[in-house]
C-alpha cells in the first residue's frame, strides 16, 4: 500500500513537472502595440505556396519568451511559444495550409519582457492556390573573391526542411562547381561545371552522367552560363574570359568583367558546339542566353566591346533576341533589341523567360554584367505580349537583387537578395498573379530563423527542381577521378 | 616496473623531457604555434561540435581545436603540446611495460614524442593527429586492464568502430597493438587468435566502406584516414605511416630485446640510449625546424599585435630577409616614425618588401593583409583576410580573419554584416571580450569615432573609388594622399615605393606633397635620394635647394669618390654605406 502511495506521489511530481515545463505559459494581460511585430524573416503580409514548409520566425530584440497563434480564415489554429523564436510542428503546419488554401493565415505574435508580455497587431499570411516545385538547387559558397573553401550544389526540399549535397567539393578536393543549370525545372536534365584539376561539365541527361571537356579551339573558354532549350535537345552557354578587379572605396567590392564573351549551342545528340556571326561578333560582347518556352527564340545580352578595366563603367549590355530553329539547329539573320542599353542608360543581365511564354524576368543595373556585385542591382519584367517593361518594385530591395528562376508552372519565381546584410545572398521567393502584379516574396524559411545570420554562406543559382535530383556520387566521383572527358566538337 | 630506482629514473626522464619539449615549443618555437592558432575559429556552439564530429576522427579533431584556440597565447601553446607529447610517451611505456617488464628500455618510449615533436616542426602538421593518437592508446590501455581474453576480444571489436569514429584511421595503431598484445599474452589459441585478426580486419576495412556510404561526399581515401594530421587535404605524408608502425613497434622492442636489467650495466645501457636520444633529437630539430619560418611568423605576431617597437628591436638583433618580414619591419618603420629616416638601414627587397603582392594562398594574405589594413586599403585588407579564411585547406574558418573582416565592416559601416561575424567572435574564448566590446561600440557612430584606429582608418580611406592594381601601388597610394595631405603613411609608403623601385623622377615629383606633414627635417632617406639627384646635374653639391645635413653632404662625397674609383666597390661601399639609399640603388636589386 505505501509503495503504491508513493507511486501515485512520483506520478504527481511528474505530472506536475511536466505540466509546468510543456505547457504554454497565458499571455496574460499583455500592452499592446498598435504596430506589426519586426519578425525575422519578414514573414507580414507574405504569399506563400501551399506545400511549403514551417515559417519559424523571431522577433527583433531581448525577450524571456515569444508566443504566436495562427488562425486560418476557413478553419484551423495553431499556439506556439518558444523561448527565442518560433518554431512550429511541421505537421499540424501541413494541415493548417492545406484546410486554407485559397485563405490566410491571421497571425498574432506576442513576447514577454521582464515586466510583462507585449502584444502586437496581428499580420496576415496568405495561402496562394498556385502549387510549387519540389524544390530548389543551390550553391552554397561564400561570398568570397578568387579562392573558395567548402562548397557545394545542393537540393532543398520545400515542403520540409531536408538539404541534401547533390556535390561537395570535399568530393574531389581542390575542385569547385558552378553554374548547375535544369531544363524547365526536370532534375533529370542537368548542367553543372566542375572547374579544377579533374574538372568537367557534368552532364545528366535523362538521369545518366556523362562528364564533357567544353573548351575547343574555336572557343574562347570553356562552357559558362548555360539554359537548356526547352526540348531538352540544346543546351546553350556562354564561353567568357572572365577577369575580377576589386574596388577600394567603402560602398563597392568586386567588378566581374568579361574581357570577351560569346554564345554557342550544344547539341547534345551530335555532341556538336554551334554559333553564328551574330553571337560571336569582335566588336561585342554576348552573354547570359536563355530560349523562349516555343524554343524559337533566343534571348541574350550584348555590349559593344569597350577597354576594360579601364572604362568598366561603361559597359551597358542591352537585351536581344535572335531566332532559333530547333529543327535544323540554325539561327536567324536579324537581332532584335527588346531593351537597349543607349536608351535605358541601364545594363541588362540574366534574362529568363518564364515558361508560360507571358513574361521575361531580367536584372537591371548602372552597368556590367555579373550583376550580384551591384547594389543597385533590381529585377524588372518585360510583358512579352505588349512589350511593356516594369521595375518589379514588390520584390525589389536596396541591395543586389539579381539570380532569378521561375517555377515550372511560371507562378513562382526566386531570386537572389543580399537584402539582409549586404553581402551573403539569400533566396527570397514571389508569386505572379493572374494580372501580372507579385506579390510580396518571404525568405526560403529554416528550421531555425537564427540560420541564416549565422550562415557564412550565400545562396548562388536558385533554381527550382520538379522533383529530387538522382544522382550516383560514386559513379560521379569515378568518372572525374577517371580523367576520361567526352570532347565537345564545334561544327 | 618493480623496481624502485627505475620507476624514479622514469619520471625524472619524462620530467626532463617535458621540460625540453616545453623550453623548446615555449621559448624558441612558439610562433609556430601561434601560427596555427590562426587557421582555425573554435566556437563553444552545438552547431560547431556537430560540425566538426559528423566524420570519422571529428572528436580529436573537436578537441584539437579546442587545445588549439589556446596557441594565441604562446607559452600556454607549448605547455599543450609539452602534456600531449608527455602523456603519449607514458602511454607507449604503459603499454611497453605490459607486455616485457624491461625498465631498461624506457628511452625507447620517448621515440613515438620526439617523432610527432619534429613532425610539429612543420606547421602544416596538425595537433588533431596526437590528439587521436593519445585516444587510440588510451583505449589500449584500458584494454590491458582487462583480464578475461574474451573480454578483451569482444573490447577490441567493439572498440574499433568507437575508435574509427573518435579518432579516424589512427585506430588502426589500436587494433594492431591489441593483436600484437594478444599473441604476446598467449592466453588463447592459434585458431581463435586467428578469427580475431580476421575480425579485426573485416572491421578495420568496413568502418570507412560504411562510412562512405553515410557520407558520399567524402573519397573514400579521405575516409580511411579520418583525422587531418597535415593541413594540406590532397596530401597524407609516408611519416604518419611511419609513426603508426613505430608505435606498434616499440612495446614489440621490448620483448625481442634481452633483459639487460639483471645486469650490472643497465644502468650504462639507459645511458647510452639517453645519449642517443638526444644526439636523435638534436638532428631531429636541426633537420625539420624552420627558422626562417619561425622568424617570419614572430614578426607576424608583433605585427599582429601592434608590438612595432619590439618588431624594430628584433631588426636591430637580426635583419629580415624575406620580403614579408622586410615588409613588416617597414611597417613598423612607418608606425614609429622611422621609416622615412631609417628604412635603408635595413635590408630591403624591393617594392614587395613594402606592398606584398597577393598570391592565392591561406598564409600570405592572411599576414600582408596586415599591412594594407594598417596603410589604409581597407577593401584591400578585407578582401586578403577572406580569401586567406576561404583558402585554408581543411575548409576552417580563422578567428584572426573573422576579426579582421568584423573591423573592416565596421570601418566602411556595413554593420549588419560586421554583427554577424562579432555573434561568431563571441563564441569563442579569445576574441569574444573584443567582440562583445565592438558590439556595444557599433551602436553608436560617434563611439566609433572614439576609437583612434577605426577613426583614423575612416579619414584616411578613399572617398573616390578606384579599382587595386598590383602594377600602380604608387598611383593607389597617390590617390589616398590626394584626399588628405596629413595621411603620413601614405606619404611615406609612396615615397618609400618610389625609392624601392627606383623611380627616382616620381620620388622627386612626389616629394613635395609631404610639405603637410611638416617633418622638423628632411627624413634621411629623402635627403640622399635628393642629394642623389641633385648630383646627377649639378656638381655643386653645396648649392642643392634643400636643407641637407654636414653628415649626409659628407657622406655622398666619401661614397662617390669610392664609386668612382674602384670597379669593384661594392664589398668596399657596403662595410661603410650599406645603410644608404645609394647603396640600395647600385647594389641592390
Amino acid at each position: 500500500m505505501k509503495l503504491l502511495k508513493d507511486y501515485c506521489l512520483y506520478i504527481c511530481i511528474v505530472s506536475f513537472l511536466f505540466v509546468q515545463f510543456s505547457c504554454k505559459e497565458e499571455v496574460s494581460s499583455p500592452q499592446v502595440k498598435h504596430e506589426l511585430p519586426a519578425i525575422f524573416p519578414d514573414y507580414t503580409e507574405v504569399t506563400i505556396p501551399p506545400s511549403i514548409a514551417p515559417l519559424n520566425f523571431k522577433v527583433e530584440g531581448i525577450y524571456t519568451k515569444i508566443d504566436a497563434v495562427i488562425e486560418g480564415n476557413t478553419s484551423g489554429s495553431l499556439h506556439v511559444q518558444g523561448d527565442d523564436f518560433i518554431a512550429i510542428k511541421p505537421k499540424a503546419w501541413k494541415q493548417l495550409l492545406a484546410d486554407n488554401i485559397g485563405g490566410s493565415l491571421k497571425v498574432t505574435v506576442s513576447v514577454k519582457h521582464v515586466d510583462g508580455w507585449v502584444q502586437y497587431d496581428p499580420f496576415n499570411i496568405y495561402i496562394s492556390t498556385y502549387p510549387i516545385d519540389y524544390g530548389l538547387t543551390y550553391r552554397l559558397i561564400a561570398p568570397g573573391y578568387e579562392v573558395y573553401s567548402k562548397m557545394g550544389i545542393y537540393q532543398r526540399n520545400l515542403s520540409d526542411f531536408t538539404q541534401t549535397a547533390l556535390l561537395e567539393n570535399t568530393l574531389i578536393p581542390g575542385n569547385c562547381m558552378n553554374c548547375h543549370s535544369f531544363c524547365m525545372a526536370n532534375p533529370e536534365k542537368m548542367s553543372l561545371h566542375i572547374r579544377g584539376e579533374y574538372g568537367a561539365t557534368l552532364l545528366l541527361n535523362d538521369g545518366e552522367a556523362s562528364l564533357l571537356n567544353t573548351k575547343t579551339d574555336q572557343t574562347i573558354s570553356s562552357c559558362v552560363y548555360p539554359y537548356w532549350h526547352p526540348s531538352g535537345k540544346y543546351i546553350a552557354y556562354s564561353v567568357n574570359d572572365t577577369k575580377q578587379v576589386f574596388h577600394e572605396v567603402k560602398d563597392e567590392r568586386v567588378e566581374v568583367l568579361d574581357l570577351k564573351s560569346d554564345i554557342v549551342v550544344y547539341h547534345i545528340e551530335t555532341n556538336q558546339l554551334f554559333s553564328t556571326p551574330l553571337l560571336k561578333s569582335e566588336n561585342a560582347f554576348e552573354t547570359y542566353p536563355s530560349f523562349s518556352p516555343d524554343g524559337r527564340t533566343m534571348y541574350f545580352c550584348t555590349a559593344d566591346v569597350k577597354p576594360l578595366p579601364e572604362e568598366y563603367q561603361q559597359l551597358r549590355y542591352s537585351l536581344c533576341s535572335i531566332a532559333f530553329n530547333p529543327e535544323t539547329g540554325t539561327f536567324g539573320n536579324q537581332v532584335d533589341t527588346l531593351v537597349s542599353a543607349a536608351k535605358s542608360g541601364k545594363s541588362v543581365s540574366h534574362p529568363r523567360p518564364s515558361y508560360d511564354g507571358k513574361y521575361l524576368m531580367y536584372t537591371l543595373a548602372d552597368y556590367g554584367n555579373f550583376l550580384v556585385w551591384h547594389k543597385e542591382a533590381d529585377l524588372w519584367l518585360l510583358d512579352l505580349a505588349t512589350g511593356e517593361t516594369r521595375e518589379l518594385s514588390e520584390v525589389n530591395s536596396k541591395d543586389a537583387d539579381s539570380y532569378h528562376c521561375w517555377s515550372s508552372n511560371s507562378r513562382w519565381f526566386v531570386f537572389g537578395s543580399r537584402r539582409i546584410d549586404g553581402l551573403y545572398t539569400h533566396p527570397y521567393i514571389a508569386s505572379v498573379r493572374e494580372d501580372g502584379s507579385i506579390t510580396k516574396p518571404f525568405l526560403l524559411p529554416q528550421e531555425t530563423p537564427l540560420y541564416y545570420e549565422a550562415s557564412l554562406y550565400s545562396f548562388n543559382v536558385p533554381e527550382f527542381i520538379t522533383e529530387p535530383v538522382k544522382m550516383n556520387i560514386s559513379e560521379v566521383e569515378s568518372k572525374l577521378l577517371s580523367k576520361e572527358r567526352k570532347q565537345m566538337i564545334y561544327r | 616496473m618493480k623496481n624502485k630506482q627505475m620507476r624514479y629514473a622514469s619520471w625524472s626522464l619524462s620530467l626532463l623531457f617535458a621540460l625540453g619539449a616545453f623550453v623548446f615549443f615555449a621559448g624558441y618555437y612558439c610562433y609556430h604555434l601561434v601560427y596555427q592558432e590562426q587557421f582555425q575559429l573554435f566556437m563553444f556552439s552545438f552547431d560547431y561540435l556537430a560540425q566538426t564530429t559528423h566524420k570519422p576522427g571529428g572528436f580529436a579533431e573537436y578537441i584539437s581545436r579546442f587545445l588549439v584556440q589556446y596557441f594565441y597565447t604562446p607559452w600556454l601553446g607549448g605547455l599543450i603540446i609539452t602534456l600531449l607529447l608527455s602523456i603519449m610517451q607514458r602511454q607507449v611505456l604503459s603499454i611497453s611495460l605490459k607486455v616485457a617488464d624491461k625498465p631498461a628500455y624506457i628511452p625507447l618510449t620517448f621515440i613515438p614524442s620526439l617523432f610527432y615533436w619534429f613532425l610539429l616542426c612543420d606547421e602544416h602538421y596538425m595537433v588533431a593527429g596526437i590528439v587521436a593518437l593519445v585516444l587510440v592508446l588510451a583505449a589500449v590501455q584500458m584494454y590491458n586492464t582487462i583480464r578475461p581474453a574474451v573480454l578483451r576480444i569482444v573490447y577490441v571489436l567493439l572498440m574499433i568502430p568507437l575508435l574509427y569514429l573518435l579518432a579516424g584511421g589512427t585506430c588502426i595503431v589500436f587494433a594492431l597493438l591489441c593483436v600484437l598484445l594478444e599473441i604476446l599474452k598467449k592466453e588463447i589459441d592459434t585458431r581463435k587468435i586467428l578469427f580475431f585478426v580476421v575480425g579485426c580486419i573485416l572491421l578495420m576495412l568496413c568502418a570507412p566502406l560504411v562510412a562512405k556510404a553515410i557520407l558520399p561526399q567524402y573519397p573514400l581515401s579521405k575516409l580511411w584516414v579520418g583525422v587531418d594530421y597535415y593541413r594540406l587535404q590532397q596530401l597524407f605524408p609516408s611519416t604518419i605511416w611511419f609513426l603508426w608502425i613505430l608505435i606498434v613497434c616499440i612495446p614489440l622492442f621490448f620483448r625481442l630485446l634481452p633483459d639487460v636489467q639483471k645486469t650490472k650495466h643497465s644502468f650504462i645501457w639507459i645511458g647510452i640510449q639517453i645519449v642517443l636520444l638526444v644526439l636523435l633529437s638534436g638532428y631531429g630539430i636541426s633537420l625539420r625546424a624552420d627558422w626562417q619560418k619561425e622568424e617570419v611568423m614572430a614578426y607576424d605576431y608583433l605585427i599582429r599585435k601592434q608590438r612595432w617597437a619590439e618588431v624594430v628591436e628584433m631588426a636591430d638583433k637580426k635583419a629580415p630577409s624575406t620580403p614579408l618580414s622586410v615588409a613588416f619591419l617597414n611597417l613598423a618603420l612607418c608606425k614609429q616614425g622611422l621609416m622615412a629616416d631609417k628604412m635603408f638601414h635595413y635590408y630591403q627587397n624591393g617594392s614587395e618588401g613594402l606592398l606584398p603582392t597577393f598570391i592565392r594562398d591561406f598564409a600570405m594574405p592572411m599576414m600582408a593583409g596586415e599591412i594594407y589594413y594598417h596603410t589604409g586599403f581597407v577593401n584591400t585588407a578585407q578582401r586578403f583576410a577572406f580569401e586567406a579564411m576561404e583558402g585554408i585547406p581543411d575548409f576552417q574558418k580563422s578567428g584572426r580573419a573573422v576579426k579582421r573582416l568584423a573591423e573592416t565592416n565596421i570601418i566602411n559601416g556595413e554593420y549588419t554584416v560586421a554583427v554577424k561575424y562579432l555573434r561568431m567572435l563571441q563564441q569563442t574564448v579569445y576574441y569574444k571580450r573584443w567582440a562583445t566590446q565592438a558590439l556595444a561600440v557599433i551602436q553608436d557612430e560617434n563611439e566609433i569615432e572614439l576609437i583612434p584606429e577605426w577613426a583614423e582608418l575612416r579619414r584616411y580611406r578613399t572617398k573616390t573609388d578606384f579599382l587595386f592594381s598590383e602594377e600602380e601601388k604608387d598611383q593607389m597610394l597617390g590617390i589616398l594622399l590626394q584626399q588628405d595631405y596629413t595621411n603620413r603613411i601614405a606619404y611615406e609608403y609612396l615615397m618609400a615605393y618610389c625609392l624601392l623601385t627606383k623611380d627616382l623622377s616620381s620620388f622627386f615629383n612626389y616629394y613635395p606633397l609631404g610639405k603637410e606633414i611638416q617633418y622638423r627635417q628632411i627624413p634621411k632617406s629623402y635627403q640622399e635620394a635628393l642629394i642623389y639627384l641633385w648630383g646627377l646635374t649639378n656638381k655643386d653639391l653645396s648649392a642643392i635647394p634643400y636643407l641637407i645635413h654636414p653628415e649626409v653632404m659628407q657622406r655622398v662625397q666619401e661614397y662617390g669618390k669610392i664609386y668612382a674609383t674602384y670597379q669593384k666597390s661594392e664589398p668596399m661601399l657596403g662595410t661603410q654605406f650599406s645603410d644608404t639609399y645609394w647603396f640600395y640603388l647600385h647594389f641592390r636589386k
